[in-house]
């Protein structure tokens, strides 16, 4: 019998998503891209996201048509808030709790009867444990993301994060250290810690738990004692929680990459204040001032979110000002909308479209000035870059520098994928870089 | 910055005492049922079970046995309607506490503090007022008529400040933007701001204009 996912959502879904696979291939399922020849057919989405949740309602309209044609069953998980729950519980056949997949099997196996399990609310400790213990079917040989926590308490405005997922919850460090030994010691070249809030990590255990901090400096140890090259991020982390303690062991270990990811999502205090962000520029600027002392060649990237209820003019161009103060080598700049469920879609989106389509030009503009200035400083030198992939056309290899600046070189040789290269960096442009790899090309098989 | 606490840990307290303070306006008392806050932190709070909840800044001391959130009943707000026709013996459904809206354990000794609240906003105030004896502070208690100075007995008289915009019984006649536009604050009081958003919005920049840091200001908005 075969299956199809589909996942809508962020680097966090995607997660999700690895773990539902395994349960699914657990099962004897077999996994397929073609939707038509699957009989079970699934979804891992974002609710708080209006677009995916427009797709989801698009993509079972379809499905439940051809239930009258053939027998199917239909699923869908991942970050919901209960008001979607309660509209999905009436068009697919089972909708559960991220926490709950553990249960799935047992769910597909009472297919025609609605359970008592996929009617539960979930709460966010019923099943956590359970559901981290699965072991996910990654999607790549080199690359991977493992959740060292669900939720979030933070209760940012604009965001239904701590409706869909629940409250903070960390996992165990044990287990997360010892899904990272194992991925490097297969071969995993880029670690990804995932969570909202990385950085509060074992903050809900009150002392019974290690700070990230310390699960960064025991990653960084392991790198270290066991002489294997890799790279370890982690996303997202709060600025409010971003402490000198991270900064200082990222510094202190090769294995722990120079990349920041620190949202700002506006540059203006009364904005933060509205977002409920609980920082201020000043805090965030000292973070910033701080990360560049310690890490002098860590890139740095951003989220920013334009045209937020209310923004005025004078609030985009302190945002704007943060933003070619600080530098950032990439922003991941959206345009408000209201999400569902968030506090601040009770509010009125009163930021014309239009004003907020030509802030984030504009906000984009500057981060590509900053970028490219960076880009053009990294020319002449050489960097290890891990090979990701072929580009579309065949002619170029492409990868990623520690600080995740695109690289493209030109090289036939497809075992370099998932490997170290050092490249010399011969040209810039405003995102990317490109340069020809150097003799003794793979770099990591003596380490 | 001020490190907090934070629990997921959901608890069932058992309500002790609903007391009245107007026709709208309530403290809801029930046991603490070992939970541990900083004055300032709130909870999310709801029937057991309920689906249906909301965050309440913590009002009592967090050196008492018991908790208490202050709340006022809205139209459109189903837990406060709910959490009003509670009875004591019955329970209700906690988590928390979360928030950063905390004093600097170093500064409370050491340096002046406003506190400007509007309506129920004045929640986390009464929490650090009643948890810290030694605070030297000024609270301005915007509300609209002299019935909604919730408490005021709790706080020194030489302290607090009613702004009523209503009528021209309390400390001072207009609202609380309008007091401190007439009595500039010194910039070096580290300014704590809660309540709704138009009057958090107004008074932070009336302070950002007499001279206040931005390290002084602390706010935090009701929703």
């Amino acid at each position: 019998m075969k299956y199809h996912l589909i996942t809508l959502g962020c680097q966090m879904n995607l997660s999700d998503s690895e773990r539902v696979i395994t349960v699914l291939n657990d099962m004897g399922l077999t996994r397929t891209e073609d939707e038509e020849e699957a009989s079970i057919l699934g979804i891992v989405a974002c609710s708080v996201r209006q677009k995916a949740i427009d797709k989801v309602y698009s993509r079972i309209y379809k499905w439940n048509k051809w239930k009258r044609k053939k027998p199917l069953l239909t699923f869908v998980s991942g970050c919901i808030l209960p008001a979607d729950k309660e509209k999905f519980l009436k068009t697919f056949d089972i909708v559960f709790h991220m926490n709950e997949v553990p249960a799935l099997p047992e769910m597909i196996k009472q297919y025609g009867i609605v359970t008592p399990m996929s009617l539960q609310i979930a709460t966010n400790e019923s099943n956590i444990d359970s559901f981290w213990k699965i072991s996910p079917k990654h999607n790549s040989s080199f690359e991977a993301y493992i959740p060292i926590q669900n939720g979030c308490d933070k209760f940012c405005t604009f965001c239904a994060v701590p409706y869909t997922r629940g409250r903070e919850v960390s996992r165990p460090s044990e287990e997360i250290l010892t899904e990272v030994r194992n991925l490097v010691l297969q071969g995993y070249k880029s670690i990804t810690l995932l969570g909202q809030n990385v950085n509060s990590y074992g903050f809900d255990k009150n002392g019974k738990e290690i700070q990230f901090h310390e699960l960064l400096m025991q990653i960084g140890e392991f790198g270290r004692t066991s002489g294997k090259q890799f790279w370890t991020y982690f996303t997202s982390p709060h600025p409010r929680d971003m402490n000198k303690e991270v900064i200082d062991v990222i510094a202190s270990y090769p294995v722990l990459a120079k990349q920041i990811h620190l949202p700002l999502q506006s540059g203006d205090n009364m904005v933060l204040i509205h977002m409920n962000r609980k920082y201020k520029l000043e805090e965030y600027r000292e973070v910033v001032h701080y990360v560049r002392e310690k890490l002098p060649t860590a890139t740095l990237f951003t989220d920013i979110i334009t045209g937020f209820t209310g923004e005025t003019e004078e609030q985009f161009m302190n945002t704007l000002r943060a933003v070619t103060e600080f530098k950032y080598n990439m922003s991941f700049t959206a345009i408000y909308s209201p999400r569902p469920g968030a506090v601040s879609s009770r509010w009125i989106d009163d930021v014309p479209h239009q004003v907020k389509k030509q802030r984030l030009h504009i906000l984009n503009d500057e981060v590509e000035k900053s970028s490219f200035e960076y880009n053009k400083s990294l020319m002449g030198k050489t960097l290890p870059v891990l090979v990701i992939n072929k580009d579309r056309k065949g002619e170029y290899t492409m990868g990623l520098t520690e600080g995740k600046i695109n690289v493209r070189f030109l090289s036939s040789n497809e075992s370099m994928i998932g490997k170290f290269v050092n490249v010399k960096i011969t040209s810039a442009a405003e995102f990317s870089i490109a340069g020809e790899p150097v003799l003794a090309e793979i770099l990591e098989e003596s380490k | 910055m001020e490190q907090v606490l934070t629990s997921i840990q959901k608890r069932i307290a058992t309500v002790l005492e609903v007391r009245n303070l107007t026709e709208s306006t309530y403290v809801l008392r029930f046991e603490r049922v070992g939970l541990e806050f900083k004055p300032g932190q709130y909870i999310v709070v709801g029937l057991p079970g309920s689906r249906e909840k909301r965050e309440y800044s913590i009002y009592s001391s967090a050196v008492l046995p018991y908790l208490e959130i202050l709340i006022k009943e809205v139209d459109t707000g189903d837990v406060s309607k709910k959490l009003k026709r509670l009875i004591p013996g019955e329970t209700v459904e906690i988590e928390g506490p979360f928030g950063y809206f905390v004093l600097d354990g170093h500064k409370i000794a050491t340096n002046d503090f406003l506190f400007i609240a509007s309506g129920t906003g004045i929640s986390p105030f009464h929490s650090f007022v009643a948890s810290y004896p030694q605070l030297n502070y000024t609270l301005l208690h915007g509300v609209r008529t002299q019935n909604e100075g919730y408490e005021k007995d709790d706080y020194d008289i030489n302290h607090h400040i009613l702004c009523t915009s209503r009528e021209d019984k309390g400390n001072f006649h207009g609202r609380v933007t309008d007091y401190i536009k007439k009595h500039p604050v010194d910039p070096l009081t580290l300014c704590y701001l809660c309540g709704n958003s138009e009057m958090v919005d107004d008074a932070y920049r009336i302070l950002e204009k007499q001279g206040v840091p931005p390290a002084h200001l602390h706010a935090e908005i009701y929703f």
